[in-house]
């Protein structure tokens, strides 16, 4: 075996330029292959159905996006529940978006802060990947969150959003409200969210926000904000399975509380799913279209390459052949010159674009919904592997077994 | 090997070839026998069918009729696969261009028939390093073919050919493409190699200077032997 691989490096060697083009285009194509499917990844897995554990979305039924009055907050986070035998959610969670921009009459992004008006407690309860996070981590959390319930004015900017904005913790902020107009909120940046998925969020003390909503009469001749029925926008609850899911959303269905505006309550997957509903012909591209073609455009580079080498080599195969190497040996020593440039190149690329994306580049900004930022999961180290495989396999068969088929003495006619 | 020392025998042998609807007779029942250690010479007009019998003995093509024996073994029935077997062990093959891998050393070129045979590393080692020093190259194993002179790089071509210690060399026109000096270098090399080795050697050739150094010298015509054989005397 080690034989083969020191012949099949030899032959590699051969042309360096070529075997380097045929990897640097290999790289490419995994390239983007592993951002499309770490995409695609990413979605599949927030929308796939749990079994248990399930976290439920209640979003107003007829409107995007969803604008619901926060008097439905305290009923909805008991899952609607007034009777003894009634199903009542492990925990709930209520989310406010507060959009503020730093600049009163500039309100371009840059300077924008989003912000997830909620109880500081549910951060470490009810947030994705924050309730599991490492114990230096947590512990910080633990103690932000013990500063946001003492401290209303206190707020966690995600690290990203901290250095585009340019402010430090420790600093203090103003906020004019882009989506609560008039509303102009003050601001004690005592963290920054743990890195991840939150890196270009903020997240307030919701009570902070009430309060400037029930005061904004007391300045506007007694008139309530026009947002002040309008400000809860999202209410999560968790329960253990599908059957207490199918309760409670039947309890907030039936529930006459609801009724203007109405709600839903969904699965977060199916949630994401409908949301992600506008995407899906992107989506059904990206996976049935795009991902296809750049494995077949793949192969084909392989293909090529590895054609015009055995193509220039026939001489070559027909004198290994003279020498004793079956056809069998031949194809294997041509498949193997393919699969080492496939699998390297792939594994190469993969390892790449994990390590510059996840730890240079912080995750790559693909803002669709609440996924700012997408990972490359550790998975992709086998997809370059895989599609190298794969690739070269399918684009080095033929020309491996036109090697192997080589008529020695045809060759042997042609050079005399 | 046979009991009665005859270790190539052609017998009733036809190879045509077909060019569209037409049926070209390359070679037309021809019998050959070559005894044991012997040095014959085939020669012929370009087209007569010398480098097809050779191909046929070497077990490189199969004959359209007729049977090709080489050491007893019928190889004109080998599949594919078989017949490769069989001529890492019992031929070797010398060509006119050498045929040497470019992106190899003189010695991984030698080395390259042992990768085929279940040897250690330390006796492929052995066996072409030994190799080496009987064709006169042991200074020159780190070369490749590129920096080695024609004469040079035949010699690698016969070292690759005997280094499985095979029992028949077969040599398509190995002077073909060296001048006389050199030419002669390789003629006296497998001339000795007969005598040390005891092997049998079918040379093809146009050349009448290297075919005089052969036991015996058969003319091919138009797919036949065409005249009776002539033996000349032994070298010694």
């Amino acid at each position: 075996m080690f034989k083969y691989i020191l012949l099949i490096g030899k032959n590699l060697r051969r042309n360096l330029l070529r075997t380097t083009l045929t990897a640097l285009g290999t790289m490419v194509l995994v390239l983007v292959v592993t951002l499309v499917w770490s995409v695609l990844y990413l979605l599949d897995g927030v929308m796939a159905e749990k079994g248990a554990n399930l976290k439920a979305i209640v979003t107003e039924r007829w409107q995007v996006p969803s604008q619901m009055p926060f008097a439905y907050a305290r009923t909805l986070g008991e899952g609607a529940a007034r009777n003894a035998g009634d199903v009542r959610p492990q925990d709930s969670m209520t989310w406010q978006f507060f959009g503020g921009s730093l600049e009163p009459n500039k309100r371009t992004r840059e300077d924008l802060v989003f912000a997830f008006g909620m109880e500081p407690k549910k951060l470490a309860t009810m947030m994705d990947d924050l309730d599991n996070l490492p114990a230096g981590q947590s512990q910080q959390l633990q103690a932000n969150i013990r500063l946001m319930e003492e401290k209303r004015q206190a707020i966690l900017i995600g690290r990203q959003r901290l250095a585009e904005v340019n402010k430090r913790v420790g600093e203090r902020i103003k906020l004019y409200g882009v989506n609560f107009r008039e509303i102009d909120l003050e601001f004690d940046i005592i963290g920054s969210l743990p890195p991840g998925r939150y890196d270009q969020f903020a997240v307030m003390n919701r009570d902070y926000l009430n309060e400037a909503l029930d005061n904004y009469p007391r300045t506007h001749a007694g008139k309530k904000h026009p947002m002040a029925d309008k400000s809860l926008n999202l209410v999560w609850v968790r329960v253990p399975d599908r059957e207490q899911f199918s309760r409670v959303a039947d309890q907030i269905a039936r529930s006459p509380l609801y009724s203007d505006p109405a709600v839903k309550c969904e699965t977060a997957s199916s949630g994401i799913a409908a949301f992600l509903d506008a995407y899906r012909d992107l989506i059904w591209g990206l996976r049935w279209l795009l991902s296809p073609a750049i494995l077949v455009t793949l192969s084909l580079v392989i293909s090529n390459a590895i054609s015009i080498s055995v193509r220039e080599r026939r001489l070559e195969m027909a004198v290994l052949k003279v020498l004793g190497f079956r056809p069998g040996q031949l194809l294997i020593l041509v498949l193997g010159e393919a699969l080492l440039i496939g699998i390297s190149a792939g594994l190469l690329s993969a390892g790449a674009t994990y390590f510059v994306v996840n730890k240079w580049l912080g995750g790559v900004a693909l803002p669709i919904g609440f996924f700012p930022v997408f990972f490359i999961p550790v998975n992709a180290l086998w997809w370059g592997v895989g599609i190298g495989t794969v690739t070269s396999l399918s684009g080095s068969i033929m020309p491996a077994l036109s090697a192997g088929t080589v008529k020695v003495s045809d060759v042997f006619s042609k050079v005399a | 090997m046979p009991s009665d020392g005859i270790i190539v025998r052609v017998s009733g042998v036809h190879k045509f070839f077909t060019r569209g609807s037409e049926q070209v007779d390359v070679l037309n029942d021809l019998n050959l026998e070559v005894p044991e250690g012997e040095f014959l010479a085939l020669m012929g007009p370009s087209g007569s069918g010398k480098t097809t019998l050779l191909n046929l003995i070497a077990g490189l093509d199969r004959p359209s009729q007729g049977e090709v024996r080489v050491g007893g073994q019928l190889i004109s029935k080998m599949s594919e696969s078989q017949l490769a077997r069989w001529r890492t062990r019992n031929i070797g093959f010398v060509f006119q261009f050498y045929h040497l891998l470019p992106v190899m050393t003189a010695y991984e070129n030698v080395e390259l028939p042992l990768l085929l045979l279940p040897l250690s590393a330390a006796q492929r080692r052995r066996q072409v390093l030994t190799t080496l020093e009987l064709v006169g190259l042991t200074n020159r194993d780190r070369h490749r073919p590129g920096q080695l002179s024609g004469g040079q790089q035949q010699r690698v071509g016969i070292a690759r050919a005997i280094v499985t210690d095979p029992s028949l060399i077969v040599a398509d026109e190995p002077t073909g493409d060296l001048d006389a000096k050199s030419a002669d270098e390789i003629l006296d090399l497998l001339c000795e190699l007969r005598e040390a080795m005891q092997k049998t050697i079918l040379l093809v050739t146009h050349d009448a200077r290297a075919a005089q150094r052969a036991h015996r010298i058969q003319y091919l015509d138009k797919g036949k032997l065409v005249s009776t054989e002539i033996e000349l005397p032994r070298a010694s």
